[in-house]
Protein backbone atom coordinates (compact mmCIF):
# COMPACT_ATOMS: atom_id res chain seq x y z
CA UNK A 1 0.00 0.00 0.00
CA UNK A 2 1.20 3.29 -1.16
CA UNK A 3 -0.30 6.55 0.95
CA UNK A 4 0.35 9.97 -1.22
CA UNK A 5 -0.06 13.20 -0.52
CA UNK A 6 -1.14 15.78 -3.30
CA UNK A 7 -0.80 19.07 -3.68
CA UNK A 8 -4.53 19.82 -5.03
CA UNK A 9 -6.46 19.12 -1.75
CA UNK A 10 -6.10 15.77 -2.42
CA UNK A 11 -4.74 12.11 -1.13
CA UNK A 12 -4.85 8.80 -2.45
CA UNK A 13 -4.79 4.72 -1.36
CA UNK A 14 -2.44 3.26 -3.65
CA UNK A 15 -1.07 0.29 -4.99
CA UNK A 16 -3.67 -1.59 -2.05
CA UNK A 17 -3.15 -5.14 -2.18
CA UNK A 18 -6.27 -7.44 -2.02
CA UNK A 19 -5.86 -8.34 1.82
CA UNK A 20 -5.26 -4.78 3.02
CA UNK A 21 -8.34 -4.14 1.07
CA UNK A 22 -10.30 -6.44 2.44
CA UNK A 23 -9.08 -5.33 5.54
CA UNK A 24 -10.43 -1.69 5.02
CA UNK A 25 -13.38 -2.90 3.84
CA UNK A 26 -13.92 -4.85 7.35
CA UNK A 27 -13.74 -1.14 8.81
CA UNK A 28 -17.33 -0.54 9.12
CA UNK A 29 -18.07 -3.92 10.76
CA UNK A 30 -14.93 -3.85 12.95
CA UNK A 31 -16.10 -0.70 14.37
CA UNK A 32 -19.62 -1.71 15.38
CA UNK A 33 -19.52 -2.19 19.10
CA UNK A 34 -22.57 -4.10 19.34
CA UNK A 35 -22.27 -7.09 21.78
CA UNK A 36 -19.32 -5.82 23.63
CA UNK A 37 -20.06 -3.96 27.11
CA UNK A 38 -16.29 -2.56 27.57
CA UNK A 39 -16.27 -0.84 23.65
CA UNK A 40 -19.91 0.54 24.16
CA UNK A 41 -18.34 1.85 27.65
CA UNK A 42 -15.13 3.02 26.22
CA UNK A 43 -16.98 4.65 22.97
CA UNK A 44 -19.71 6.23 24.94
CA UNK A 45 -18.12 7.29 28.42
CA UNK A 46 -20.18 9.07 31.01
CA UNK A 47 -18.99 12.77 31.19
CA UNK A 48 -18.47 12.42 34.63
CA UNK A 49 -14.86 12.11 35.87
CA UNK A 50 -14.46 8.92 38.08
CA UNK A 51 -13.09 11.50 40.86
CA UNK A 52 -15.61 13.66 40.48
CA UNK A 53 -16.86 15.05 44.13
CA UNK A 54 -20.47 15.08 43.48
CA UNK A 55 -23.29 13.43 45.73
CA UNK A 56 -24.81 10.52 43.69
CA UNK A 57 -27.91 12.15 42.14
CA UNK A 58 -26.41 15.40 41.11
CA UNK A 59 -23.95 12.76 38.40
CA UNK A 60 -26.79 11.02 37.65
CA UNK A 61 -28.65 14.09 36.50
CA UNK A 62 -25.58 14.96 34.02
CA UNK A 63 -25.75 11.63 32.94
CA UNK A 64 -29.33 11.74 31.93
CA UNK A 65 -29.04 14.57 30.09
CA UNK A 66 -25.76 13.65 28.97
CA UNK A 67 -27.18 10.38 27.06
CA UNK A 68 -30.51 11.71 25.69
CA UNK A 69 -29.06 14.92 24.08
CA UNK A 70 -25.24 14.40 23.88
CA UNK A 71 -25.05 10.52 23.02
CA UNK A 72 -26.65 10.65 20.05
CA UNK A 73 -25.18 13.52 18.01
CA UNK A 74 -22.01 11.76 19.27
CA UNK A 75 -23.50 8.48 17.53
CA UNK A 76 -24.21 9.80 14.55
CA UNK A 77 -21.49 11.81 14.02
CA UNK A 78 -19.39 8.17 13.98
CA UNK A 79 -22.21 6.78 11.91
CA UNK A 80 -21.87 9.17 9.30
CA UNK A 81 -17.81 9.53 9.10
CA UNK A 82 -18.23 5.37 9.11
CA UNK A 83 -20.76 5.52 6.24
CA UNK A 84 -18.68 8.26 4.10
CA UNK A 85 -15.63 5.49 4.67
CA UNK A 86 -17.57 2.51 3.31
CA UNK A 87 -19.11 4.84 0.25
CA UNK A 88 -14.88 5.46 -0.59
CA UNK A 89 -13.61 2.01 0.02
CA UNK A 90 -16.49 1.09 -2.18
CA UNK A 91 -15.62 3.10 -5.21
CA UNK A 92 -12.21 2.02 -5.02
CA UNK A 93 -10.54 1.23 -9.02
CA UNK A 94 -8.75 -2.05 -9.65
CA UNK A 95 -6.19 -2.22 -11.33
CA UNK A 96 -4.25 -4.51 -12.85
CA UNK A 97 -0.21 -4.96 -12.56
CA UNK A 98 1.83 -7.83 -14.26
CA UNK A 99 -1.11 -10.13 -13.44
CA UNK A 100 -1.78 -9.00 -9.80
CA UNK A 101 -4.46 -6.66 -9.07
CA UNK A 102 -4.42 -3.70 -6.79
CA UNK A 103 -6.92 -1.36 -5.68
CA UNK A 104 -6.75 2.39 -5.37
CA UNK A 105 -8.41 5.61 -4.84
CA UNK A 106 -7.77 9.36 -4.29
CA UNK A 107 -10.28 11.27 -1.65
CA UNK A 108 -10.95 14.89 -0.87
CA UNK A 109 -8.88 16.29 1.90
CA UNK A 110 -12.64 16.87 3.55
CA UNK A 111 -12.49 13.08 3.68
CA UNK A 112 -9.46 12.78 6.13
CA UNK A 113 -11.44 13.60 9.17
CA UNK A 114 -14.24 10.72 8.71
CA UNK A 115 -11.42 7.79 7.31
CA UNK A 116 -9.65 9.06 11.01
CA UNK A 117 -12.54 8.66 12.88
CA UNK A 118 -13.48 5.40 11.66
CA UNK A 119 -10.26 4.02 11.79
CA UNK A 120 -9.92 4.40 15.04
CA UNK A 121 -13.44 4.08 16.14
CA UNK A 122 -12.62 0.35 14.47
CA UNK A 123 -9.26 0.26 16.24
CA UNK A 124 -10.88 0.57 19.76
CA UNK A 125 -13.75 -1.57 19.42
CA UNK A 126 -11.02 -4.68 17.93
CA UNK A 127 -8.87 -4.23 20.79
CA UNK A 128 -11.66 -4.69 23.56
CA UNK A 129 -13.72 -7.10 21.43
CA UNK A 130 -10.48 -9.43 21.13
CA UNK A 131 -8.88 -7.77 24.60
CA UNK A 132 -5.57 -7.36 23.03
CA UNK A 133 -2.12 -6.81 24.87
CA UNK A 134 -0.53 -3.29 24.57
CA UNK A 135 2.05 -4.28 22.84
CA UNK A 136 2.51 -6.87 20.20
CA UNK A 137 5.56 -8.26 22.08
CA UNK A 138 3.42 -9.43 24.71
CA UNK A 139 1.32 -11.62 22.51
CA UNK A 140 1.99 -15.66 22.00
CA UNK A 141 4.00 -16.88 19.42
CA UNK A 142 1.47 -17.97 17.50
CA UNK A 143 1.63 -16.28 13.96
CA UNK A 144 -1.03 -17.47 12.30
CA UNK A 145 -3.69 -17.09 15.23
CA UNK A 146 -6.85 -15.21 14.46
CA UNK A 147 -5.29 -12.21 17.41
CA UNK A 148 -2.35 -11.88 15.43
CA UNK A 149 -4.57 -11.03 12.04
CA UNK A 150 -6.48 -8.44 14.24
CA UNK A 151 -3.39 -6.72 15.33
CA UNK A 152 -1.99 -6.43 11.89
CA UNK A 153 -5.43 -4.94 10.77
CA UNK A 154 -5.43 -2.54 14.02
CA UNK A 155 -1.61 -1.92 12.80
CA UNK A 156 -2.49 -1.19 9.38
CA UNK A 157 -5.39 1.28 10.33
CA UNK A 158 -3.16 3.34 12.76
CA UNK A 159 -0.50 3.39 9.59
CA UNK A 160 -3.13 5.03 7.29
CA UNK A 161 -4.00 7.58 10.77
CA UNK A 162 -0.21 8.00 11.07
CA UNK A 163 -0.41 9.29 7.48
CA UNK A 164 -3.44 11.31 7.74
CA UNK A 165 -3.11 13.53 10.66
CA UNK A 166 0.72 14.22 10.00
CA UNK A 167 0.17 15.29 6.03
CA UNK A 168 -3.31 16.17 5.43
CA UNK A 169 -5.20 16.81 8.86
CA UNK A 170 -2.25 18.67 10.74
CA UNK A 171 -2.69 22.22 9.75
CA UNK A 172 -6.06 22.06 9.56
CA UNK B 1 -23.56 38.21 47.67
CA UNK B 2 -24.30 36.27 44.84
CA UNK B 3 -21.79 33.23 45.22
CA UNK B 4 -19.80 32.17 42.13
CA UNK B 5 -20.32 28.26 40.73
CA UNK B 6 -17.07 26.49 41.74
CA UNK B 7 -15.24 26.07 38.00
CA UNK B 8 -15.04 22.62 36.56
CA UNK B 9 -12.06 20.54 35.34
CA UNK B 10 -11.93 18.93 31.77
CA UNK B 11 -9.66 15.65 32.21
CA UNK B 12 -8.32 13.75 29.50
CA UNK B 13 -7.71 9.94 30.53
CA UNK B 14 -4.97 7.41 28.90
CA UNK B 15 -6.22 4.99 26.52
CA UNK B 16 -3.21 3.29 24.88
CA UNK B 17 -4.87 2.02 21.53
CA UNK B 18 -5.36 6.21 21.01
CA UNK B 19 -2.28 7.09 18.81
CA UNK B 20 0.37 10.06 20.73
CA UNK B 21 -0.31 11.96 17.47
CA UNK B 22 -3.96 11.76 17.54
CA UNK B 23 -4.16 12.96 21.10
CA UNK B 24 -1.86 15.78 20.33
CA UNK B 25 -3.96 17.12 17.42
CA UNK B 26 -7.17 17.05 19.10
CA UNK B 27 -6.17 18.73 21.95
CA UNK B 28 -4.23 21.62 19.83
CA UNK B 29 -7.36 21.83 17.90
CA UNK B 30 -10.01 22.13 20.69
CA UNK B 31 -8.45 24.32 23.03
CA UNK B 32 -6.46 25.78 20.22
CA UNK B 33 -2.97 25.59 22.60
CA UNK B 34 0.61 25.38 20.79
CA UNK B 35 1.79 21.96 19.60
CA UNK B 36 4.40 22.15 22.81
CA UNK B 37 1.58 22.96 25.24
CA UNK B 38 -0.62 20.37 23.08
CA UNK B 39 2.30 17.57 23.35
CA UNK B 40 3.12 18.09 26.99
CA UNK B 41 -0.41 17.49 28.22
CA UNK B 42 -0.59 14.50 26.01
CA UNK B 43 2.83 12.77 27.90
CA UNK B 44 1.11 14.08 30.97
CA UNK B 45 -2.26 11.72 29.79
CA UNK B 46 0.32 9.09 28.62
CA UNK B 47 2.93 8.69 31.44
CA UNK B 48 0.57 9.65 34.49
CA UNK B 49 -2.59 8.25 33.72
CA UNK B 50 -4.73 12.00 33.01
CA UNK B 51 -4.37 15.38 32.56
CA UNK B 52 -6.42 18.40 33.16
CA UNK B 53 -6.37 20.04 30.04
CA UNK B 54 -8.86 23.11 31.07
CA UNK B 55 -10.58 24.37 33.80
CA UNK B 56 -13.21 26.81 33.49
CA UNK B 57 -17.39 27.39 33.89
CA UNK B 58 -19.38 23.98 34.01
CA UNK B 59 -21.49 24.87 30.55
CA UNK B 60 -18.09 25.00 28.49
CA UNK B 61 -16.77 22.48 30.00
CA UNK B 62 -19.38 20.03 28.76
CA UNK B 63 -18.92 21.57 25.56
CA UNK B 64 -15.29 20.53 25.90
CA UNK B 65 -15.88 16.96 26.58
CA UNK B 66 -18.52 16.39 24.21
CA UNK B 67 -15.77 17.63 21.20
CA UNK B 68 -13.31 15.32 23.19
CA UNK B 69 -15.53 12.21 23.02
CA UNK B 70 -16.17 13.12 19.66
CA UNK B 71 -12.97 12.17 18.52
CA UNK B 72 -12.92 9.23 20.86
CA UNK B 73 -10.82 10.82 23.64
CA UNK B 74 -11.66 9.55 26.86
CA UNK B 75 -12.90 12.27 28.45
CA UNK B 76 -14.77 13.71 31.46
CA UNK B 77 -15.25 16.62 33.47
CA UNK B 78 -15.38 17.36 37.60
CA UNK B 79 -16.20 20.24 39.93
CA UNK B 80 -12.44 21.17 41.43
CA UNK B 81 -12.63 20.79 44.76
Amino acid sequence: MELIRHSDGRWSLARVSELEYLMLSRIQESADPSGCDQALERLYPSPVAPTAQLDHEAALSIEEDWREYTGPEIRDGFSQALEKVALDIASASVEDDEGYEYYGMTLPDAHAESWCSALNQARLVLHHRHELPEEAEEMGVNPVSEEWIVVLQSEIYGMIMEFLIKEVLWDQ
Amino acid sequence: MKAWPPPWQVLIFDDPVNLMSFVTMVIRRIFGYSEQKATELMLQVHNKGRAIVWTGDREKAELFVQQLQSYQLLAAMEPVE
